[in-house]
């Protein structure tokens, strides 16, 4: 456990008991940064605000817990003016795909060497549970939802990673917070990737998701292998195809999955990496 | 002989006017003359009036005057669209191209030319009239056209009129046939050449002087003249640039560059500092050094993007939420935006605090000729306070001092890892909730501006010292209010007192104020912005006035003579 108390701040998180942060705090602190071998002292962590943003203060390195929806901007000053460090800008969904969106495809045309983490719990959990874009429209009779005090969303969701594909960002993956060896693996291998990383972390609300909705998606999710076939939504027609993270028309086609039928699980799209 | 000349050139975009201008401005620049040259457009990108006024001075640096000595007009219809700006009055000599509509009625001197029809003439092309206008300008400011063939040579950026010299000793030689007043030029004071730049490149110059190694911005009017200074010098000395994607990138950009150790940089006007408000008081809280240049234009939203304003003070002093302390420096000559841009970047560094400086339309596009030594005298640099050696055992990155500034790491140190934030924080940087926390901190970002209000040496003070009438201004109208009371020669009669640091105030702005029995504040906006600030710091005497009015036009020598007079009696 030496490296866990290395990485680790004496900062007791804010966190709900069944919070995904916990998830990613442990992948962070235990698997993904002793592993990689990346100095404290050559690592970045800046986030936004929000549940997940409060994780800066949590983890042994340089750390800015920033204002909402700018955590993107500020790592690419850092890395602009370092290359040696390895920058990680961490949200949720309200900062990357709500407030701070404008960064997002910029960062990603840039290429500059950060990872993207964005933990997505589907919720304003901060603030006690408004709606974000990325709350899914349940439909009706499927329980109430989020806290009874708010009104359930009226527009689509913002599908992060359809989104991600989209913009060609140089490495798409989606992890879940319950699977932490998964997750540490897909961290490890974005921070390793040399170019913008996106990783989605799809990470339960214990207080405001509405009743089994994060258990529907856990069903679900399934794993991508490279070079094995793809699982398809429950009564898809369409057979699965061989996974291949270096096509990205196949990347594209992986995000169009409507999130509740079918999580995928691993590296979407991984790119050539910058010289 | 004249100690001073204006001149103007109007016409259409297309006509060559700015070309000609700075090639006049250059030649003149060589010989050793001051000058001011603004420069006037339509609202149009292409195809509207185009327009440049330049002021040459013989003895000591003025603004162009309120009435034109020369002008060259190729398009009356253009004209008409900056007319406010090139005054002519009934001594003005006219050089024009076509007769002027019936709402003009021209001063005795003035003269039917056929540039267009000379250039094509002589060089087989009409582009070059303005060489035209060139040669003959020149001759009547009494350059001898041996000397013009010198400096010509000499410069590789006059290569136009070197090029095509015939179509300006064409020019040259059209001056025989005019009979007008003696429009000769006296020879300079100091004949060392003068460097040509405005305000904005001035300020790009010394960022790199001072030490700016990383610049992000995003395009506005009228500041993008620092942006490309930036683009252009910074990758000479290794440092990095990018265009972001909005201003509240560039801020961002700013914090994570400061935070590594590098001393950032961005440049905008009023609607951009609007945005990066936000990260202004993310500055401020977590304590990064960073420098905001703000080029003033007319308000409020997006106003007149292209003129000059005094209006954005209240915002830089006080923009935010939440009680967020920085420091507001205005310079108000192309001298002052190169000293008081290392100022910035020395305070930003010292104090671990956002500075703002503000300049405004003026300062920063106005093409002047200055002493070169002024742009190459060293300034001392500061560079933020790092931990000591023996810090690494227990590094507190908002450890409480004396001074209340506490020595900061940069990201990569190594065992002095450190968090912090915009959340409220004790001294490792770490979230706090509770009062006594927050009242400290707040403590520590106010007091340790404090010993800036002991910096006297940012406040310029003219005049007779002894007088009880007193002048307080800022920015570029520090220049007019100069030249309006040599003008009046009431220089014993009054004292005047230019901010360069407004906030926080030096000391002895309030022993200006306490000295004297009237005071007159003068600034372009329509609030007076700066005559309540200080209301706010400093009991005002009882005879208190400002005189204010928004953009849109200079203030004239003319119109700031009134409230000066006044003033004096």
């Amino acid at each position: 456990m030496s490296e866990h108390t290395t990485y680790k701040t004496s900062v007791k998180p804010v966190w709900c008991p069944g919070c995904g942060g916990f998830g990613l705090l442990t992948a962070l602190t235990r698997q993904v940064l002793p592993n990689l071998g990346i100095p404290s002292k050559a690592t970045f962590i800046v986030s936004g605000i929000g549940c997940s943003s409060r994780i800066p203060a949590y983890i042994n390195t340089y750390g800015l817990n920033s204002i909402h929806g700018r955590a993107i901007p500020i790592a690419q000053g850092a890395k602009l003016t370092k290359d040696n460090l390895t920058v990680i800008a961490i949200g949720g969904d309200g900062d990357f795909f709500s407030i701070g969106a404008g960064h997002l495809p910029h960062a990603v045309r840039r290429n500059i060497d950060i990872t993207c983490i964005m933990v997505n719990n589907f919720v304003y959990a901060l603030t006690k549970g408004q709606i974000s874009p990325t709350t899914p429209r349940l439909r009706r009779g499927e329980g109430s939802f989020l806290s009874l005090e708010h009104y359930p969303p009226v527009d689509p969701i913002l599908d992060i990673v359809s989104y991600s594909a989209s913009t060609k960002a140089s490495f798409v993956a989606q992890g879940i917070a319950t699977d932490v060896d998964h997750l540490s693996y897909l961290l490890e291998a974005g921070i390793r990737h040399k170019g913008f990383s996106f990783i989605s972390v799809l990470s339960q609300c214990a207080t405001f998701n509405a009743p089994g909705m994060f258990d529907q998606i856990k069903k679900n999710a399934t794993y991508l292998k490279e070079g094995e076939p793809v699982q398809m939504p429950a009564g898809s027609e369409e057979a699965g195809w061989i996974h291949d993270p270096h096509d990205i028309t196949l990347a594209l086609k992986l995000a169009e999955a409507p999130l509740l039928e079918k999580p995928h699980l691993g590296i979407f799209f991984q790119g050539n990496e910058l010289q | 002989m004249k100690k001073n000349l204006t001149i103007g050139v109007a016409g259409a975009g297309g006509d060559g006017v700015v070309a000609m201008g700075s090639l006049l401005q250059r030649i003149a620049a060589a010989e050793g003359y001051f000058s001011q040259m603004p420069r006037y457009y339509g609202a149009q990108i292409r195809g509207g009036g185009s327009a440049v006024k330049l002021g040459l001075n013989a003895d000591s640096p003025s603004l162009p005057g309120d009435t034109l000595d020369i002008i060259v007009c190729f398009n009356w219809q253009k004209y008409f669209e900056v007319k406010q700006e090139l005054h002519l009055g009934p001594e003005t000599v006219v050089l024009c191209e076509s007769e002027p509509p019936v709402e003009i009625s021209l001063p005795k001197a003035s003269f039917h030319i056929e540039f267009t029809e000379k250039s094509q003439q002589i060089t087989g092309k009409t582009i070059n009239k303005n060489l035209v206008a060139l040669g003959l300008l020149l001759d009547i400011i009494g350059f001898p056209p041996e000397r013009i063939k010198e400096i010509v040579e000499a410069d590789t950026d006059l290569h136009l009129v070197k090029d095509h010299w015939d179509a300006v000793t064409a020019g040259i030689q059209l001056s025989a046939n005019l009979d007008h007043r003696d429009l000769i030029l006296s020879p300079p004071q100091d004949k060392t050449p003068k460097v040509i730049l405005h305000g904005n490149a001035s300020i790009g110059q010394a960022a790199i002087d001072a030490g700016c190694r990383a610049y992000f911005g995003y395009p506005i009017t009228p500041a993008a003249e620092i942006m490309q200074t930036m683009q252009k010098e910074l990758p000479r000395v290794a440092g990095v640039f990018l265009q972001a994607e909005d201003e509240i990138a560039s801020t961002g950009l700013l914090i994570g560059a400061a935070l590594t150790g590098a001393k950032p940089m961005t440049g905008t006007s009023g609607p951009g500092l609007d945005l990066m408000t936000e990260m202004l008081g993310l500055g401020v809280s977590a304590e990064i050094p960073m420098v905001i240049v703000n080029v003033q234009r007319c308000g409020p939203s997006t106003g007149i993007p292209s003129k000059s304003e005094q209006s954005d003070l209240n915002h830089a002093i006080y923009g935010g939420h939440g009680d967020a302390p920085r420091v507001v420096i205005a310079p108000h000559t192309v001298e002052s935006c190169y000293r008081l841009t290392i100022e910035s970047f020395n305070i930003a560094e010292g104090f671990q605090v956002p500075v703002i400086l503000l300049s405004d339309q003026w300062l920063g596009q106005t093409f002047t000729a200055v002493a070169s030594d002024s742009l190459n005298q060293t300034y001392p640099i500061v560079n933020r306070e790092k931990p000591a050696q023996n810090e690494t055992t227990e590094y507190h990155r908002y450890r409480l001092t004396e001074n209340f500034i506490s020595p900061m790491a940069n990201i990569g140190d190594d065992g002095l890892m450190y968090r912090t934030s915009g959340l409220t924080h004790n001294q490792d940087g770490a979230p706090a909730f509770d009062a006594e926390t927050h009242n400290t901190l707040h403590e520590k970002r106010w007091r340790k501006l404090l010993p800036l209000c002991k910096r006297n040496d940012l406040v310029l003070n003219l005049g007779n010292d002894k007088s009880k009438r007193g002048i307080i201004t800022w920015g570029s109208t520090a220049q007019v209010i100069r030249d309006a009371i040599s003008f009046l020669g009431i220089e014993n009669d009054v004292k005047v007192c230019v901010l360069e640091l407004i906030y926080p105030l030096p000391e002895n702005v309030a022993t200006f104020i306490r000295s004297v029995d009237t005071l007159l504040v003068v600034e372009m906006n329509y609030s007076g912005q700066l005559f309540h600030y200080l209301k706010s710091q400093t009991d005002l005497p009882k005879h208190s006035e400002v005189y204010c009015r928004p953009g849109g036009r200079p203030f004239s020598v003319k119109e700031l003579s009134e409230p000066l007079r006044k003033l004096a009696q």
